[in-house]
């Protein structure tokens, strides 16, 4: 029996289709949900502000899609950050480890790491647009990595002024942070300002969320695993 | 005779059954209207809605009318496509109409130069193929022109803010975009219908502002585009600062370069594809070869437009990181990297198939065979490095698989991911094909100019010299760090362009009044050749949709990057996976459309159906007997 060429031919278009789709599904899957919005309260601890750091750098800050830590092999895309505290207390003359890593943030091309071309964004600036809290926090990681994290919500550097410090005392086991969804309502703790110079959350405000570092009730699911393990 | 009986029967028992049912109406209509009427009984109107639940529900309907009365209007921020939901559905017609739009703006590209070419030469066959091209644009244009309306009207309905917000920036462009539309209609149907009926140059006019006004319209599409990718004129806010710079954005001239060449090579496979599926409809000899020929064009359009296209992606890449670092390294290093080795299987594919073609096209001309030796070694060429460019560096495995390895990178394959080995696979992909090119351009012919020896030569000290710059560097490019690394693109690049440009100016010459050894038997192809063809047009397509997927995609949750942030529900990046399916059924959504187009331009050349009736009826008659053929006419005359 003869085929006719209309319907070779329409076989061909969807074999050849088909087999495009069936590439696109044997690579990894990762479904990349928009960055949470964070509250941070006023009450954070220098250590809560580090778990925090972590966290902001792991999602919204997009961090570890250039930066690494502790990477032994290969080449570097941009500097590794295992150990950057103790390089930081040194790496500009003047500037503490504080300071050179709020330049880095605020005004990356300031300084560039020797060896690695410029490309760091602004980081309070659109599109990652960290608040200046948030960017205290990250501070706060940041001094983990080689040192000992000084940082406060109060902490003031150049690019930076806090406003006086609260008169509540952190409470024991309260929430660090609470994320919500784009549009969901988060826990009245004082809006986190956007400019320098705002003042960071309303004192004493009210530190009952529920305990947990990181809780993102009616926050869209994280990430989907990635299919990598069969 | 039966046949006269009956006939008789139905003109006399047609009139009598229409007067037996006239009298039965007229009867049925008369007797209902002598009835006597009645009154109903109707409720007196004092007990009429008095109860107390009936006011009840006068009072709320008033109070929902009042309140539906003093509402405010509100603007709505996003409307929801059922089933698919709004992303994908715009997503599927924008892609449909790009598609279309490609075909459109490629088509007179090429038909134009092909028509030149006609006219200098005053070979009539070549203004007969640019003909049979321009066949195919005149419904692919109303197609575009609807999707493109239908891309708009959805644009309004679903995401009508953003769109509100696109049209404050973009308002002065909207009436140019729309005289120009104006005029490329203008200029198509002239062109088209007025093929023949100018003097050759005013029509080589009509042409060149074809191509002129569908460029200019491309651009101002194009600004508006890149604009929601690479912003610039507006505000942090995004309140507009120059129309002129939100036009004249990072990525504005790039995307300008990349889809002139892009649409030239999809528009040549798909035109390929139309005379392969017509080669394989062919019913005589002449048929074959001309369908052959248009095959071929279309495809050596395709292929020669295809191998720069990668320098262009390298210049639009440069431009996404020079406006974003962020926004690159999300394309080449975060949620789309495994989206480049999807791509990689696509244009390897792409590379594999040209050759292919080409290779089995030596076929056609006679005196072949000192060349077909070097096939085996372009192949090994052509897979080596298709392998190499697939390769990702990191691997999908289990845990302890990761552990045996030491990492998710393979201890040797893991250096092939990198794009040292990228760069130099693509690179060496590109020169083995032209050198397949060059084969073929050479086939059945002698150089006979007095320095051929040297032109030999000199192509091939050339032709070593980029291969050797492209690995070297490919290779170097593992042990410096990655501030020199990134520039050794640009010498790879350069390498392979200059030895291209130079090796084909040089064979323009070796090959001028070249000696023959044996003639183009056009049509003399295999039937597998034509379905390569297809593939490749197929291929293309879903490059395209796959492209524009991670151009698009790349802006993750901003409608206008870093400017107007997506709040609605689809404001996640899907995976790869459902991405690629999506692509796929546009692609065959497009695929159908396009085979009606074909189908709707092969009926200019289909003969009157009186014609084929009478065809048919004389096809019959010889069957059941050659006499009575002969007779059929007289038997007919008697009967009637």
């Amino acid at each position: 029996m003869r085929i006719p060429h209309t319907l070779r031919v329409g076989t061909l278009v969807i074999a050849a289709t088909s087999f495009y789709t069936y590439v696109g599904q044997m690579v990894p899957q990762k479904e990349v949900q928009p960055p949470q919005e964070t509250v941070i309260r006023a009450d954070l601890t220098t250590a809560d502000m580090a778990k925090v750091g972590r966290e902001i750098m792991d999602s919204k800050g997009l961090c570890f899609t250039c930066h690494t830590i502790g990477k032994t092999e290969g080449p570097l895309r941009f500097p590794d950050l295992a150990g950057v505290d103790e390089r930081a207390k040194t790496r500009v003359a003047g500037l503490s480890d504080i300071e050179y890593f709020a330049q880095t943030l605020y005004e990356p091309n300031a300084f560039v790491v020797p060896g690695f071309n410029p490309g760091m964004p602004v980081i309070n600036k659109p599109p990652i647009g960290l608040t200046d809290q948030e960017i205290l926090c990250v501070i706060a990681y940041l001094q983990t990595l080689g040192g000992t994290p000084t940082v406060t919500l109060q902490t003031s550097h150049h690019y930076y002024t806090a406003p006086a410090a609260p008169g509540a005392a952190p409470a024991a086991g309260a929430a660090p942070v609470q994320a919500v969804a784009p549009g969901g309502a988060p826990a009245p703790v004082g809006t986190p300002p956007t400019s320098p110079g705002t003042p960071a959350g309303a004192p004493g405000a009210p530190a009952a969320a529920p305990p947990g570092p990181a809780a993102t009730p009616g926050a869209p699911a994280p990430a989907a695993p990635a299919r990598g393990t069969r | 005779m039966n046949g006269a009986m009956n006939r008789k029967l139905l003109f006399i028992l047609g009139p009598v059954t229409a007067i037996v049912m006239f009298g039965a109406v007229m009867w049925t209509v008369s007797a209902l209207l002598n009835q006597e009427y009645k009154e109903p009984y109707r409720v007196p109107a004092a007990v009429v809605d008095t109860t107390p639940r009936a006011q009840g529900l006068a009072t709320e309907a008033a109070d929902a009318e009042a309140k539906a009365k003093a509402k405010p209007y509100e603007e709505v921020e996003y409307r929801r496509f059922p089933v698919v939901g709004s992303r994908v559905a715009i997503w599927a017609v924008a892609q449909l109409h790009l598609l279309f739009a490609a075909f459109v703006l490629a088509v007179p590209i090429f038909a134009f130069i092909i028509e030149v070419i006609g006219y200098k030469t005053g070979d009539q066959r070549y203004d007969h193929l640019a003909y049979e091209f321009t066949k195919l644009l005149s419904v692919s244009f109303s197609l575009t022109a609807t999707f493109g309306a239908f891309l708009t009207f959805m644009l309004i309905a679903l995401y009508p803010k953003f769109t509100n917000y696109l049209a404050s920036v973009f308002s002065p462009t909207f009436l140019p975009y729309v005289l120009l539309f104006f005029a490329e209609a203008a200029f198509l149907y002239t062109y088209y219908y007025g093929w023949g009926k100018f003097h050759p140059r005013v029509h080589l006019a009509l042409g060149l502002g074809l191509n002129l006004v569908g460029t200019a319209i491309m651009l101002i599409a194009n600004a508006w585009v890149t604009f929601m990718m690479s912003p610039r004129g507006v505000s942090d806010q995004g309140a507009v600062l120059s129309v002129w710079d939100a036009i004249y954005n990072y990525t504005w001239m790039p995307i300008n370069v990349h889809r002139v060449i892009a649409n030239v090579a999809f528009g040549g496979s798909v035109a390929a594809a139309y005379a392969a599926f017509k080669f394989l409809q062919a019913e005589t000899d002449e048929e074959r070869a001309h369908y052959d020929w248009m095959g071929y064009i279309g495809n050596f359009v395709a292929i020669s437009a295809f191998l720069p296209l990668p320098f262009a992606g390298y210049w639009l890449a440069k431009e996404i990181y020079a406006f974003s670092q962020t926004l690159g390294l999300t394309m080449m290093g975060g949620a789309f990297s495994w989206l480049f080795i999807i791509q990689a299987v696509l244009i390897g594919n792409l590379f594999l198939a040209a050759n292919y073609y080409l290779w089995l096209g030596m076929g056609r001309v006679e005196g072949m065979q000192p060349l077909q030796k070097f096939i085996k070694y372009l192949l090994a060429g052509v897979a080596l490095c298709f392998a190499i460019w697939a390769t990702p560096r990191s691997i999908i495995a289990t845990v302890s698989e990761i552990r045996a390895m030491g990492g998710s990178a393979h201890p040797i394959l893991g250096y092939l991911g990198v794009m040292s080995a990228k760069n130099t696979a693509v690179n060496c992909l590109i020169l083995t094909t032209f050198m397949s090119f060059l084969l073929y351009r050479r086939t059945g012919k002698v150089a006979i100019v007095p320095w051929a020896k040297m032109g030999h030569t000199l192509q091939l000290a050339i032709f070593a010299g980029a291969a050797f710059v492209v690995i070297f560097l490919g290779i170097y490019g593992y042990f410096v760090e990655a501030t020199v690394r990134i520039g050794l693109s640009v010498p790879q690049v350069s390498s392979v362009l200059f030895a291209m440009v130079s090796i084909t100016a040089i064979d323009v010459f070796l090959y001028r009044g070249a000696s023959k050894t044996g003639e183009v038997r056009w049509g003399r192809m295999p039937v597998i050749s034509q379905y390569v063809l297809i593939f490749i047009a197929v291929t293309f397509t879903w490059l395209m949709g796959l492209m524009g997927y991670v151009r698009s995609g790349l802006r993750q949750h901003w409608h206008v990057y870093g400017v107007i942030r997506d709040t609605s529900p689809d404001a996640f990046t899907p995976t790869l996976g459902f991405a690629t399916q999506v692509v796929s059924a546009t692609v065959l959504m497009f695929f159908a459309l396009i085979g009606f187009v074909f189908w709707i331009s092969s009926l200019h050349d289909r003969p009157d159906f009186k014609e084929r009736s009478n065809a048919r009826a004389r096809e019959r008659s010889s069957e059941v007997s050659p006499e009575l053929a002969v007779d059929m006419p007289a038997a007919r005359t008697q009967t009637s």
